[in-house]
């Protein structure tokens, strides 16, 4: 699988250099120019409110990632507390109390999910993830649980219970660390769904100013410009696809190296 | 016998706690959460006389408990409450919205079904050879791309660049059937690279089944080895993930009816976020809820039927 590999490294690396390093080569504000012109000083043209369409570019790919990744960490911090102490509990009611809810969340779309909520509360970047969270949540917590409780039926469980080990050190000292593989495979999926949520909420409108620095609102908010100055539309878009499609394919490729045992 | 039948008891109560959570979820998300609904929705410009228009006609002096109840005995009689901004009933606002958004999602499950497995049944023909790698490495790929980044790339280049198809719904589907096109196009691709790659697994794990050996020992082509008795196999996981799918689907149509100007109910949906007409999202997000839960549950219990050997979750 190293072409793929090679092939996911390489869309991941230009989206990625450009969200973390971005910020710091944008440089300040010029003054604004007519909307939606190509050229005239502005390699990437304009955008809809005559900014700078590269100093856009620079700027809007760090809430994209840094969103995604911090609703992954939040999908994880509470899904595997969740799925791990419903695993290992020998209380079945409270296994029950524990999953049963996210049988529940499971069942509203999650785009719908987050439009709901949105509509009441207007999120900021910090509501976008803690959303995107809340509806990883239920996937992840079952990932966890599903494998916790395997782990929880060898004899190496019995007997650290048996010697009085503390729950703590059974649930995160042996299981967590018997299912990191499982769990690191999880954690990518979930991250691709995050990116693909959290810029499809920016896309819509949810969680971001309308004229934020965001890739996904320059695709929307430009759009109506599509035709005079596409590449305010066409770089974002390009850029989100990339970091997307590659994620994926680098987390395919680590899967496929796992499978077969290598040794990282 | 018994256990299917047990399953089966087992699942639909499921299905039943899910679709009565579903409402409750919805209003607690929607009610009980900010401080009060009615500030939130007079927005940037609190005028106190529109907070007490708002109050009064959300019923806010009465308790959520009590609320809840009137909304939910609402639900069952098929009345969904009226909207705020207009003062339409929610009912009136599913009704206008559905024709485009069905005609979409069935466009899209048309295509999607016969697509995705043969997506799935070529790939899985050789397995590591290099349609299936090509295959493999390309819905990967799209997979992950948001409907909204494929969608613009696709209208800059199909419609804009080179002129084949307009670039939104506006001109109508019935004077102008091409304007589906690119909407069903952008819609199917997400849902097909997942479908295809589970048909694919599904197919290599029911070609290596003793059945199917059995069937190579008797001499039946392998054509009709595959098609007949590896496919319905493999269709199980796939019926399953169809049905998760239909999530995607309506995130997808959601987003897919704000690219291309349709006005179907993900439009509806949009408008009323944004202008925070919370009986009608209320509304529209029961109607999407339920719709996920009846499909699922129908999902689960045919894949029990094509494998019931098969674990399926309940």
């Amino acid at each position: 699988m190293r072409p793929r590999f090679l092939l996911g490294a390489a869309l991941v690396a230009v989206p990625l250099l450009l969200a973390l390093c971005g910020p710091l080569l944008a440089g300040p504000a010029g003054p604004r120019a007519v909307s939606f012109t190509p050229g005239q000083g502005h390699w990437l043209g304009t955008d809809f409110t005559g900014r700078d369409v590269w100093r856009q570019v620079l700027l809007g790919g760090r809430p994209v990632v840094l969103v995604a990744l911090a609703a992954t960490a939040l999908t994880y911090a509470v899904a595997l507390p969740v799925g791990l102490a419903a695993a290992l509990t020998r209380r079945t009611w409270l296994e029950e109390v524990l999953m049963r809810p996210l049988d529940v969340l499971i069942a509203v779309p999650s785009l719908v999910l987050v439009l709901v909520c949105a509509a009441a509360l207007s999120p900021g970047p910090v509501g976008l993830s803690a959303l995107v969270a809340l509806v990883a949540v239920p996937d992840a917590a079952r990932t966890v649980h599903a494998g916790a409780v395997e782990v929880a039926a060898r004899p190496a469980v019995e007997a650290m219970r048996m010697s009085g080990e503390s729950s703590a050190r059974i649930a995160l000292g042996y299981t967590a660390r018997s299912l990191r593989r499982t769990l690191a495979a999880d954690a990518g999926t979930r991250l691709v769904g995050a990116l693909y949520l959290v810029s499809t909420a920016a896309f819509l409108g949810v969680g971001v100013q309308p004229d934020a620095s965001d890739w996904a609102v320059m695709v929307d908010r430009n759009r109506p410009g599509l035709d005079l100055q596409p590449l305010a539309v066409l770089v974002p878009a390009a850029l989100i696809a990339a970091l997307a499609t590659g994620t994926n394919l680098l987390l395919d490729a680590a899967l496929h190296r796992g499978g077969r045992g290598a040794r990282r | 016998m018994t256990s299917l039948r047990s399953w089966t008891g087992r699942r639909l109560a499921l299905g039943l706690g899910q679709a009565a959570a579903v409402p409750a979820l919805v209003f607690v998300l929607t009610e009980a959460l900010p401080g009060d609904a009615a500030d939130a929705l007079a927005g940037d410009d609190p005028d106190p006389r529109r907070i007490a228009v708002l109050r009064a006609a959300m019923h806010l002096d009465r308790p959520a408990r009590q609320r809840f109840l009137d909304w939910a005995g609402g639900l069952l009689r098929g009345d969904l409450g009226t909207s705020l901004v207009s003062g339409r009933p929610v009912t009136r606002y599913l009704a206008d919205g559905l024709a485009p958004t069905l005609l979409l999602a069935a466009l899209a499950l048309a295509l999607l079904v016969p697509l995705s497995l043969l997506l799935g049944v070529l790939a899985a023909g050789r397995e590591g050879g290099p349609l299936d790698r090509a295959i493999g490495s390309a819905t990967l790929a799209v997979y992950a791309v948001p409907e909204f980044a494929l969608g613009v790339l696709l209208v800059s280049v199909v419609a804009l660049r080179l002129g084949w198809l307009p670039p939104t719904a506006v001109g109508g589907v019935r004077e102008q059937p091409a304007v589906l096109v690119l909407p069903v196009l952008v819609l199917v691709a997400r849902p097909l690279c997942s479908i295809s790659r589970l048909v694919r697994a599904g197919m290599l794990a029911a070609l290596d089944a003793p059945h199917v050996r059995q069937a190579r020992r008797h001499g039946l082509s392998e054509a009709r080895i595959r098609w007949t008795h590896a496919l319905p196999n493999a269709l199980a996981p796939a019926a399953q993930q169809l049905a998760r799918t239909c999530d995607w689907l309506l995130c997808g149509v959601v987003v897919v009816e704000a690219l291309f100007v349709v006005p179907g109910l993900g439009t509806v949906l949009l408008d009323a976020v944004a202008a925070r007409d919370v009986p009608v999202v209320q509304g529209l997000a029961v109607v999407f809820g339920l719709f996920t839960v009846v499909l699922n549950l129908a999902a689960d219990l045919l894949a029990r039927r094509l494998a019931p050997r098969s674990e399926a979750a309940a």
